[in-house]
């Protein structure tokens, strides 16, 4: 494993091979259908997320509405495809930038011992809430919408990536020649980049993989227990709650929203598998 | 070792205190009080102020404070302002609750993954193999609360066999055969994430175990690969895979929230949503400290495992 | 290998069979089957969907307290579901004195609370005076605080000495459940409710159960033929049709009408329509909000809204649209004046062509969770898009909603239900807070209708013609001012199995099991 680690030039290639066959095409395939489903919501859907169709009051699947239609007479189908672009801007906004942010303050926390240890501290305080509940508490501060579910997703990543990036440094800094080539006067920002961020580029790329995964979790279970994103914009998780009151009437209402999440997470997850697994096959 | 558990006690009672204040905190910088939440929307000012007075919500935020950190240190945490009975009664009651599914999915999950580990790591045949690979993905990735209303679909819906939720009237104690009904799906969904995670785990350690030298003697010592595999290689597993399974708690109590909300199941988890709903102030803060209490803990164990496999986390910290 | 085999099978087929034998054997937790035989006493088994806060003992406000005063507590006097003429209960006579200052009460003799105490002109004192205390929150407790002094020298005899005339006086005395003093400290955290009607409580269990006996020394020969009410709490509402589908609960309280709907086409349960009981869906408008000062931005709103659609689809058909608060069966309904505004697209389009200026985007609160809130809010935008005003939702929990309603913090429009308009229409003016003519929600004022609010509050008779006519008055200032845009009034409904019979309810949706009885 460490050696492996230290070859950095040769991953990349060996990267998108994992992705080019086995489950990491199939997951590359599942999230891309479901993407490109988001993206070409416009061009797919046959009604518009909002329209509600007169008449049509929770009918059930049929050629018109593949997913039936809803209580407020709107096309399911179509509210789904727009569904997956909010989850999807979630994923796009909240898990880059908590990454982002996690990974700065373990990189730079990581340098002195007492920083360290405050940032150990904030990490846990923060790893002590489960998502859900700290959901719960921020969207009854903010009110519920968007913005609660980034917090929650940011919040989620920041001390998870914190924590491997802290590892990470610490564990290359150890090693013996970077050892000396600071003691021969390297500057830390020169051992930053030229050791510690190549060496963590890897298990930085499963993670994100794994948290945009996590992160599809988090946002539809935050709407689907209503405090997401707010009506009358359709998201995947409060679509499916929307649902639930509804179960007996039109049951594809449920089934649709609920098959597109689990294609969802289960596309990243299946990535993130073949990644860690390439990154092995290498390591033997 | 004892130094590194030593010196991190302190910071877990740093971690203890901050979240108290901030618990105590942002509670009150939420819209709406209990009062408001008992008055209802027929309400008057007037009766807002009268609630309020009556609950002691008038006195200083500081004073409210240090009688609630008070009566935590003195383990008398008062009664709910919403539900009747004290908080003691009201959270044994839902952690009862919590432990009896938590601990079913457990053993759901042990047993699948003692199980179906074994199989994996044992069977030769290459469909069986990807259908087992496909499944415990599957169960790692679909979220607890979307496997619940699929459950819910299927036996609630289409072949109405289970109940959908809820606890049996006669409460869990009375009749366990019908407690077991209820119990089912909710601890099905629960065991899912936790036993795909362990499956995989005993799974890829058995594969390892297979490959040592002494399985290499027995096998061609004439014992049969069914036998090694249960016999020894699951027995030398056990102690790393107990490890991985503690780890795994968290993630089971903090999925038992979801899937308490899904089934309305009268736990932990349900009780700290309705607590927040009524802004139930003594319960929310009791739970949510012993939440908090449970993860640092949890995590400080975690530390630990990962020290002892690590030394230089152990000595070093930072340098 | 062999021995590993066979308890791994050993095990599967343990669990197996265990999986079958309780799907498909004697004891389900989805389905129980009724002997068929006639039945004398039984227990009669529900469910509700919201459990007991006790703090809440006067308002009404949950499916806990309705079922405990219902049928453990009996009032003064009662009103039948569909009039305002008082009938005896407690009080087997009254008299009300000619300037309306004094009324009389003479309590029946043969009333003995659960403890084994009779009742007395004291314990009548007693309920009146804690349900005026604002920490009860008691909607009439306007009312209950006109009291200046209850006269009890004779047990047998309360004198209510009134600081003004109360048109709705009885509209309190039918309200107001009479408690034991001696025990009302049990009210307080929900260990002891002792009233003097037909059961007994015995025990909540919180988050699960509500159990009660019959009351054998009941003050009526012969009732209740019930031995025993067992209420589970079953917030969730497909968890509710489940069990009563299968048989397992004779009455259903939280089931979605549309679910109701359903089971009926069963044959085996039936609904019961809680006429007399309504509560009102409404837009409410903040009137100093920008567009909303005007009235005719309001009027268009009035014209807009697509009342059939929501009352049909969103609560099946359960009631009839409104333009005003009063049901069917108040005094003050008036069917031309209820059909003012109706539907009228091109004539909204008019009143905000009128206006001139764009109606800025208004914010549009209501309370979440709940579909049925969150399905009307999203019509009511739609229909408003229509005629050109855009309306931005947000979602509020239950204690930041009333937080705002109470603080009269709504920035445009907002939409809940009221209730109390099923009495006599001045008990709504002076209780319910939208509408209270001091303060309010949308911080309406108007001399006028504080002036006619009064007015009818201090009739001597609450249904007499003079009285009649200030309704009439409150009614026109209600539809000249639209602060309250009423939607549709809604008749609730509860889901029985045809097991039992003679179900009963009050106007404030408590369930009476009085005349109730098993058949099979």
């Amino acid at each position: 494993m460490t050696t492996a680690t230290l070859k950095a030039p040769a991953r990349p290639r060996a990267k998108r091979g994992a992705l080019r066959g086995g489950r990491g095409l199939v997951g590359v395939v599942l999230v891309g259908v479901v993407v490109l489903a988001g993206l070409l919501a416009p061009l797919l859907a046959p009604f518009s997320s909002q329209e509600q169709i007169p008449g049509a009051n929770l009918l059930g699947a049929s050629g018109t509405h593949l997913f039936g239609t809803d209580e407020v007479n709107r096309d399911v189908f179509s509210r789904v495809l727009y569904g997956i672009r909010i989850d999807l801007f979630i994923c796009l906004v909240a898990v880059p930038a908590g990454a982002l942010l996690g990974g700065l303050v373990g990189l730079v926390a990581s340098q002195t011992g007492p920083s360290d240890v405050v940032a150990q501290r904030a990490f846990d305080v923060v790893l002590a809430f489960p998502p859900i509940i700290l959901g719960i508490g921020i969207a009854a501060v903010t009110g519920v919408g968007v913005l609660p579910v980034v917090c929650v997703v940011i919040g989620a990543e920041v001390p998870l990536f914190g924590r491997l990036v802290r590892a990470a440094t610490l564990k290359v800094r150890e090693l013996p020649y970077v050892d000396a080539a600071e003691s021969m006067g390297a500057s830390r920002t020169w051992v930053l980049r030229k050791h510690v961020l190549p060496n963590i580029l890897d298990s930085l790329i499963v993670q994100l993989a794994l948290s945009a995964s996590g992160a599809v979790f988090i946002s539809s279970a935050m709407n689907f227990i209503g405090i997401g994103v707010r009506p009358p914009e359709p998201s995947l998780g409060g679509v499916l709650a929307d649902a639930m009151a509804q179960l007996g009437a039109n049951t594809m209402y449920a089934v649709g929203p609920l098959a597109v999440i689990v294609v969802l997470v289960l596309g990243f997850q299946l990535i993130a598998q073949a990644l860690v697994a390439a990154r092995r096959g290498e390591a033997s | 070792m004892t130094s590194y558990v030593l010196r991190r006690l302190p910071s877990l009672g740093v971690v203890l205190f901050v979240s108290s204040l901030l618990i105590f905190a942002v509670l009150r910088l939420v819209p709406g009080d209990p009062a408001t939440a008992l008055a209802g929307a027929n309400a008057t000012p007037d009766v807002v102020e009268a609630i309020r007075k009556e609950l002691g919500l008038d006195r200083p935020w500081a004073t409210q404070y240090v009688q609630w950190l008070g009566g935590l240190l003195t383990f008398d945490t008062g009664r709910s302002y919403l539900i009747g009975g004290t908080i003691g009664a009201l959270v044994t009651d839902a952690l009862a609750n919590t432990l009896l599914l938590t601990g079913s999915a457990l053993v759901l999950a042990v047993i699948a993954a003692l199980v179906l580990g074994t199989v994996w790591a044992g069977t030769r045949k290459p469909w069986l193999d990807n259908l087992l690979t496909g499944a415990n993905t599957l169960a790692v990735a679909v979220p607890t609360f979307v496997m619940g209303v699929a459950l819910i679909l299927v036996f609630g819906i289409f072949f109405p066999v289970l109940p959908t939720g809820g606890v049996p009237r006669d409460g869990l104690l009375a009749n366990p055969s019908i407690t077991f009904q209820y119990l089912l799906m909710p601890a099905i969904c629960l065991a899912l994430p936790v036993g795909a995670v362990l499956t995989r785990y005993v799974a890829e350690s058995l594969r390892t175990e297979l490959a040592q030298p002494y399985v290499v003697t027995a096998l061609a010592a004439g014992v049969s690969r069914r036998r090694v595999l249960v016999r020894h290689a699951l027995r030398n597993i056990l102690p790393t895979s107990l490890t991985v399974l503690g780890l795994q708690t968290g993630a089971l109590l903090g999925g038992a929230v979801l899937v308490e909300f899904t089934f309305s199941w009268p736990g932990l988890g349900l009780l700290i949503e309705r607590a927040v709903t009524g802004r139930d102030y003594p319960v929310v803060q009791v739970l949510l400290m012993l939440s908090v209490a449970v993860f640092a803990v949890l995590q400080l164990l975690t530390d630990v495992a990962h020290a002892l496999l690590d030394p230089r986390v152990r000595l070093g910290g930072a340098r | 290998m062999s021995t590993t085999l066979s308890r791994r099978t050993l095990l599967s087929g343990l669990a197996g069979g265990a999986v079958l034998l309780s799907l498909t054997g004697c004891a389900s937790a989805v389905d129980a089957e009724g002997s068929g035989e006639p039945q004398e006493g039984g227990t009669f088994l529900g469910a509700i969907g919201s459990d007991l806060v006790p703090a809440n003992f006067y308002t009404n406000s949950n499916h806990g307290v309705t079922t405990i005063i219902g049928l453990v507590f009996e009032s003064l006097v009662h009103y039948p579901n569909d009039s305002l003429k008082a009938e005896p209960r407690l009080a087997e006579s009254w008299t009300i004195s000619d300037d309306g200052l004094t009324v009389t009460l003479n309590l029946r003799k043969d009333v003995k609370f659960h403890t084994g105490r009779a009742l007395t002109s004291d314990d009548v004192k007693f309920s009146l005076e804690t349900y005026a205390d604002p920490k009860w929150n008691g909607q009439l407790k306007s009312t209950a605080a006109a009291i200046k002094e209850i006269d009890t020298k004779d047990p047998n005899v309360a004198v209510l000495r009134l600081a003004h005339p109360l048109g709705n006086i009885l509209d309190l005395l039918e309200i107001v459940p009479i408690v034991d003093k001696e025990t009302f400290a049990g009210i307080a955290d929900g260990s002891k409710y002792v009233g003097t009607g037909p059961f007994k409580f015995d025990k909540w269990t919180p988050n699960a159960r509500l159990q009660f006996s019959k009351n054998p020394d009941y003050r009526v020969a012969g009732r209740p033929y019930l031995d025993a009410v067992d209420i589970a709490v079953v917030a969730d509402a497909t968890a509710q049709a489940n069990q009563i589908r299968g048989g397992q609960i004779d009455y259903a309280y939280g089931i979605s009408n549309l679910d109701v709907e359903r089971l009926e086409k069963t044959g085996k349960i039936s609904k019961i329509q809680l006429t007399g009981a309504e509560t009102q869906i409404y837009v409410g408008t903040n009137v100093t909000a920008e567009g909303l000062k005007d009235i005719r931005v309001r009027q268009a709103i009035a014209y807009a809204l697509d009342r059939e659609r929501i009352l049909a689809e969103v609560f099946r058909g359960s009631g009839y649209t409104a333009n005003l608060p009063w049901p069917k069966t108040s005094p003050a309904y008036d069917e031309k004046l209820n059909s003012t505004y109706t539907r009228d697209v091109a004539k909204a389009k008019e009143l905000l062509a009128d206006y001139g200026k764009k109606v800025p985007t208004l914010k549009y609160n209501y309370q979440s969770p709940s579909p049925l809130f969150e399905a009307t809010a999203q019509i009511v935008q739609a229909n408003l898009k229509e005629i050109g005003i855009e309306v931005e939702l947000e979602p509020l929990d239950a204690p930041t909603f009333v937080a705002q309603l109470i603080g009269g913090k709504f920035a445009g429009l907002w939409t809940t239900y009221h209730s109390w308009a099923q009495y006599t229409p001045s008990t709504l003016t002076v209780s319910a807070y939208p509408f209270n003519a001091l303060k309010n929600t949308s911080h309406f004022s108007s001399d006028d209708y504080t002036k006619h609010a009064d007015a009818a509050w201090k009739q001597l008779k609450g249904d007499s013609p003079e009285a009649i006519e200030s309704y009439a008055a409150l009614s026109k200032d209600l539809l000249d001012n639209l602060f309250l845009i009423e939607i549709a009034i809604i008749e609730n409904r509860w889901a029985v199995s045809e097991r039992v019979k003679g179900v009963g309810y009050t106007k404030r949706l408590e369930l009476v099991l009085t005349d109730a009885q098993l058949t099979g």
